[in-house]
């Protein structure tokens, strides 16, 4: 089966879509079905791990939900795609968040082929949905399946469109990657409890509590190091919060290449997700409990779908630092219990391979293939 | 290096990290121009320095061979000030590799790999290269001053896959731990850091000289790999690696030592004869100089 990914997202900039698409995409050709990705890209030459990558509009940036879409808005690259799609003959195209503007939209109106749609996103509400749906309802009827990456992305989207079933499979980890044992950053293994957290650095992911944590903490566990790693708009306030409150071994790592972040989560003994909100997923969790990690997290719905509190995580309100000190505190505290809970995280993040997931990725694909040929002898039926 | 020093050198790499690399070393030859002008110490001493390397270069010429040297050094901090944004998928073009059977001869044996080499070229670039291609690498070098700065250079080669270890016991014990793991381990003899090197010709005057990573290397088995980097006249890097040295136990693990080591510097004379003009010591290698 050959297979189309369309991302709405700039390739070159790190992300969750990103990297689903990118994993899906090399878990795909695995299992024998040639896949090409279709994203927008800020850099000319972008490494898509050899799968071959259509780099269709330019990115630019939107605020979108505490956060930053870098997604093209023009509509002119009908041309484009619609050459590229008359050549390539997919038998199918997977849109990731499909009602997008503007590329998903624009494939989905000139695809002929099955199309699939995965939706990631979750918030309390959007706008553009609800006012929108008009619009965005032909769009969605010529999707043949759709799929979430959790129930509250689910659910949010069934908000706005009831009538839509939608299948859950989760996201994936690779588990040859992410595993305990790696060559760790040697410097940072020495005598102190280091606390990791990975993310863009913006207001939604949480960092300024996790530093308040870390600033209470620290007076109750000396020997804690906190490793930042990402980077985003809010890194001059977090590196100015550093200085200001004179935060002792705070390790700010930037934007870390893949290649090098598994090295970094098994340099690292806890790791802490402080969401405030609008996660509907969490892969850096599954990262985490790969490399037997135990996990600090705030209770977002979106970390609850994979999280089990006391059994692989210790869980807090979203926004209360101090509590998320308590549970860094509780964890710094006690090897064994870290050892138990990163043992439980390894274990259930063997379920989420990516070759499960792309199996049942496929699956759905068949599924909408079927829908597709049916439609299309419906309608000749019609006609008729 | 002083704390307004060091605030100093953070704005200068801000702004350089957001530079095309071509303004980046425009700016950096600016900087350099000034350096070479005014170092009350440093440049009397890199001129002393390559006068011993260079016995036969005229004044002019060893007047000449330093500004190059300012000048390719600068290019290298600038080199250094662009990392927290560079990718390696772009660097990779910039590298021509010499000798590579040395390493990949190297990495069979299984025991590491000690990188020996000078201050010479933009290590980082390689190290980067290697760390994401080979294996992951780990530099044993010195601990700068103040502590901030050795943080961020330590924190931004991290981010590329490169340990950074200091010259002391607790280093020593990971290096082992690295080489152990098969990886790479890259360390300069051409400058004694801690004081507990040891005395021998070098360019044919009694210089200190760690002897630390042939000590490893004899007590693992591990290969010793002479490599040099420096730049093209376009900017780009080559990195030429030599044939490997493998150290012999004797019995005597003080004449092994000082044997093997002296070994692997007239493989390091021998890179600085042929490129002065990119070997940076600004800094007291043999008594008497300034």
């Amino acid at each position: 089966m050959k297979v189309g990914l369309v991302s709405p997202y700039d390739f070159a900039s790190p992300g969750g879509v990103t990297d689903h698409v990118r994993n899906l995409a090399k878990a795909l050709t695995h299992i024998g079905h040639p896949t090409q990705i279709f994203a927008p890209s800020s850099r000319r030459h972008t490494d898509s791990d050899g799968t071959t990558f259509h780099r269709i509009g330019t990115p630019v940036a939107i605020p979108v939900n505490d956060s930053v879409a870098r997604i093209t808005l023009t509509f002119r690259i009908a041309n484009q795609v619609q050459s590229i799609v008359q050549r390539e003959r997919f038998d199918v195209l997977h849109f990731h968040e499909p009602l997008m503007p503007a590329k998903p939209m624009t494939l989905l109106r000139l695809s002929t082929t099955a199309n699939v749609g995965t939706f990631h996103a979750f918030s309390r509400s959007n706008a553009g949905y609800y006012y929108g749906r008009p619009l965005l309802r032909p769009y969605l009827e010529r999707l043949h399946r759709g799929i979430a990456v959790s129930e509250p992305a689910r659910t949010f989207f069934s908000r706005y469109f009831p009538d839509f079933p939608l299948r859950i499979i989760p996201n994936g980890i690779d588990t040859s990657v992410y595993r305990p044992g790696l060559s760790p950053i040697r410097h940072l293994r020495d005598d102190k409890v280091n606390i990791l957290f990975v993310g863009r650095l913006e207001k939604r992911k949480g960092l300024g509590d996790l530093l308040r944590a870390y600033e209470l903490m620290r007076s109750r566990v000396t020997n804690a190091r906190l490793i930042i790693v990402g980077d985003g708009p809010l890194r001059g306030s977090a590196e100015s919060f550093i200085s200001r409150h004179r935060l002792p071994d705070v390790v700010m790592a930037g934007f870390v290449p893949n290649f090098v972040l598994p090295r970094y989560y098994d340099s690292a003994d806890i790791f802490c997700a402080p969401a405030t909100g609008s996660e509907s997923f969490g892969i850096v969790l599954l990262e985490a409990m790969a490399c037997a990690l135990p996990v600090v997290a705030t209770e977002v719905p979106g970390y609850m779908s994979v999280l089990e509190p006391g059994k692989d995580s210790l869980t807090v309100r979203p926004k209360s630092w101090a509590e998320l000190g308590a549970a860094l505190v509780i964890l710094a505290r006690d090897p064994e219990l870290r050892r138990r809970m990163g043992a439980a995280g390894n274990e259930k993040a063997q379920r989420y391979s990516w070759s499960s997931v792309a199996s049942q990725v496929v699956e759905v694909y068949e599924e909408a293939r079927v829908a597709a040929r049916d439609l299309v002898e419906s309608n000749v039926h019609n006609a008729v | 290096m002083r704390e307004w020093q060091w605030r100093g050198f953070k704005v200068v790499q801000s702004i350089v990290e957001r530079l095309p690399r071509a303004w980046a070393y425009a700016l950096a030859v600016f900087a350099a121009r000034f350096a070479w002008w005014f170092s009350p110490l440093a440049r009397p001493r890199l001129e002393y320095n390559l006068k011993v390397a260079c016995p036969d270069a005229s004044p002019v010429e060893i007047r000449r061979l330093s500004w190059l040297n300012f000048r390719n050094h600068a290019k290298a901090y600038a080199d250094l000030m662009m990392l927290p944004r560079t990718r390696v998928v772009e660097m990779r073009p910039l590298m021509h590799v010499e000798g590579w059977e040395h390493l990949e001869q190297a990495r069979a044996i299984g025991k590491g790999v000690m990188v020996v080499s000078c201050h010479m070229g933009s290590y980082e670039v390689t190290a980067a290269i290697w760390s994401s291609t080979l294996a992951p690498v780990t530099f044993f070098a010195e601990e700068l001053e103040p502590r901030p700065l050795f943080e961020w250079y330590r924190d931004t080669r991290a981010r590329l896959g490169i340990s950074v270890l200091a010259l002391d016991l607790a280093g020593l014990r990971k290096v082992t731990h690295a080489l152990r793991d098969n990886e790479l381990v890259i360390t300069a003899i051409d400058r004694d850091i801690t004081g507990t090197g040891r005395v021998m010709p070098f360019f044919g005057r009694p210089a200190p000289i760690p002897t630390g990573p042939t000590a490893l290397a004899l007590r693992m088995g591990t290969p010793l790999l002479p490599v040099c980097v420096y730049r093209l006249p376009d900017d780009s890097y080559k990195v030429e690696g030599m044939p490997l040295i493998i150290a012999q136990r004797s019995g005597d693990d003080d004449a092994d030592e000082l044997r093997v080591t002296q070994q692997l510097l007239r493989q390091i004379e021998e890179f600085i004869r042929r490129h002065p003009e990119q070997w940076h010591v600004p800094h007291r290698i043999w008594e008497g100089g300034p």
